[in-house]
């Protein structure tokens, strides 16, 4: 489990060890991701992160234009993996889960215990995160370099 | 809702010392119908109970049996029963600890043929 | 906006190409796929109709290695060109760290790419953005085609940057000017981190 703040870390494991999930993927509500479980690659988390942050951006809209409200989650049964979706807000803003299980859990299991998640992080989560200095001011060097490198030059 | 359903659901409530009954997928542990008193999280008993029945029957198939036809867990407060039905559907009943247990078990096994 | 995670000591940003449909906007991110390492890339997610256009949108993220000791990641997006596509173009664009408009070079896509860019301010100030106050470059694609057909960069340049801000002249197709657009959006969107503007 990699998690960015670490007051998510335990109510996350909690999480984890009730529900039986396989992957955990938190997000903000544009694709950032906060915390994971159950991927090996972070590049592969990104793209998993963007997808979800879409999915759940594109049928809030569409709740919102068909009138039938904004939808707090949503689904999808495959052969033998369970994927759940669900935003839910914070006072960090919007975040967004995503939970695949398999048959050691169920969708009833992952949303009780979700909903049950969600509750715990607003318990915990700060309301005020302090300013912190980030990168030097010298830093175009590195970037410069690193971009060479990305590009063979 | 279908009106055998909650005639079904009925029949287990009626009995002395039932304090709700529910009828749940098993596999997605969700409720389907329910009845119950106010106190019982209906959505977390089914999702909990289809996991324990789900993990009871890979333990009785692993040791070479059928999955189990009746669960019956008995807590301090009260107890648990669960019947499996047809397909995907689980009867169950959230009991007193002073409840014939007998007639629960036959009222739940009516509802799950009943609703098969 | 940018996530750091300082326990880790991770930085991912979000940058989104937008511009007109057809203008290379896939294209360029193709490229970066096709040139950066296995091992510092992502797969290349690409939400596209049957004619592969761009329905929703492609990302990639990439991997540029430590700055400042922050292992710095970024999330390359595009958003669908067409017109009818603007709720999702706005979905997209929620959260962007920084913005390249891939502007068509051909004249006669003159109309496309000021009717593009309007969409951008429109769709950034309904987010509550001010696009003078985000890191946004343009790029001019397509500058491999006859002169006659096509406008200069600095014609462009007139037409569309009002700010002054940097643009670069582009054949994405065989790689020229992907680098540098890259490259100037990354030192903009850095640049602002590094001044402390809010990072969550």
């Amino acid at each position: 489990m990699r998690v960015i703040e670490p007051w998510v870390a335990e109510p996350l494991q909690r999480f984890l060890a009730e529900s039986s999930a396989r992957v955990v993927l938190l997000t903000t509500a544009s694709g950032q991701v906060v915390a994971q479980h159950g991927f090996t690659r972070a590049l592969d988390v990104m793209s998993a992160s963007a997808l979800g942050a879409a999915i759940m951006a594109s049928t809030e809209e569409l709740g919102r234009l068909t009138a039938s409200g904004a939808s707090r989650s949503l689904s999808h049964q495959g052969p033998s993996r369970g994927l759940f979706l669900a935003g839910f807000d914070l006072p960090q803003g919007r975040w967004i889960g995503l939970v695949v299980y398999d048959r050691d859990s169920s969708l009833g299991l992952v949303r009780l215990f979700f909903d049950r998640l969600v509750k715990e992080l607003r318990v915990v989560a700060p309301t005020e995160t302090p300013a912190r200095e980030v990168l030097a001011a010298d830093f175009e060097n590195e970037l410069n370099a690193s971009l060479r490198s990305l590009f063979g030059r | 809702m279908r009106t055998d359903i909650l005639s079904s659901l009925e029949s287990i409530t009626r009995v002395r010392g039932v304090r709700g009954a529910m009828i749940v997928s098993a596999e997605e542990g969700l409720v389907i119908a329910e009845s119950s008193m106010e106190g019982i999280d209906g959505a977390a008993v089914a999702a909990l109970t289809a996991g324990v029945v789900a993990r009871l029957a890979r333990a009785t198939e692993a040791a070479g049996r059928t999955a189990p036809a009746f669960v019956h867990l008995r807590a301090h407060g009260g107890g648990l029963m669960a019947v499996p039905g047809q397909g995907d559907l689980m009867v169950v009943a959230v009991t007193d600890p002073e409840v014939n247990v007998g007639l629960v078990r036959l009222e739940l096994r009516r509802a799950a043929e009943h609703i098969a | 906006m940018s996530l750091v995670n300082f326990t880790t000591r991770e930085i991912t940003c979000k940058i989104v190409y937008y511009g007109p449909g057809r203008s290379g906007k896939t294209t360029n991110l193709q490229y970066i796929y096709g040139r950066v390492p296995e091992g510092r890339r992502g797969r290349m997610v690409s939400l596209a109709t049957q004619s592969d256009r761009t329905l929703f949108f492609d990302f990639l993220p990439i991997d540029l290695g430590s700055i400042s000791g922050f292992t710095t990641r970024f999330q390359l997006y595009t958003v669908p060109g067409q017109v009818y596509y603007n709720a999702t173009r706005k979905l997209v664009l929620q959260g962007a760290d920084g913005v390249v408009f891939v502007g068509d070079s051909q004249a006669r896509r003159y109309d496309d790419n000021v009717e593009s860019l309007q969409n951008l301010q429109e769709n950034l100030l309904a987010q509550g953005v001010d696009i003078r106050q985000l890191p946004v470059v343009f790029q001019y694609n397509k500058q491999d085609l006859p002169r006659d057909l096509i406008l200069s960069p600095e014609e462009l340049d007139d037409a569309l940057n009002f700010r002054g801000v940097r643009s670069f002249g582009a054949d994405c197709l065989h790689g020229q000017g992907v680098f540098e657009t890259l490259k100037g959006i990354s030192e903009l969107v850095l640049q602002r981190l590094a001044a402390g503007s809010p990072a969550t």
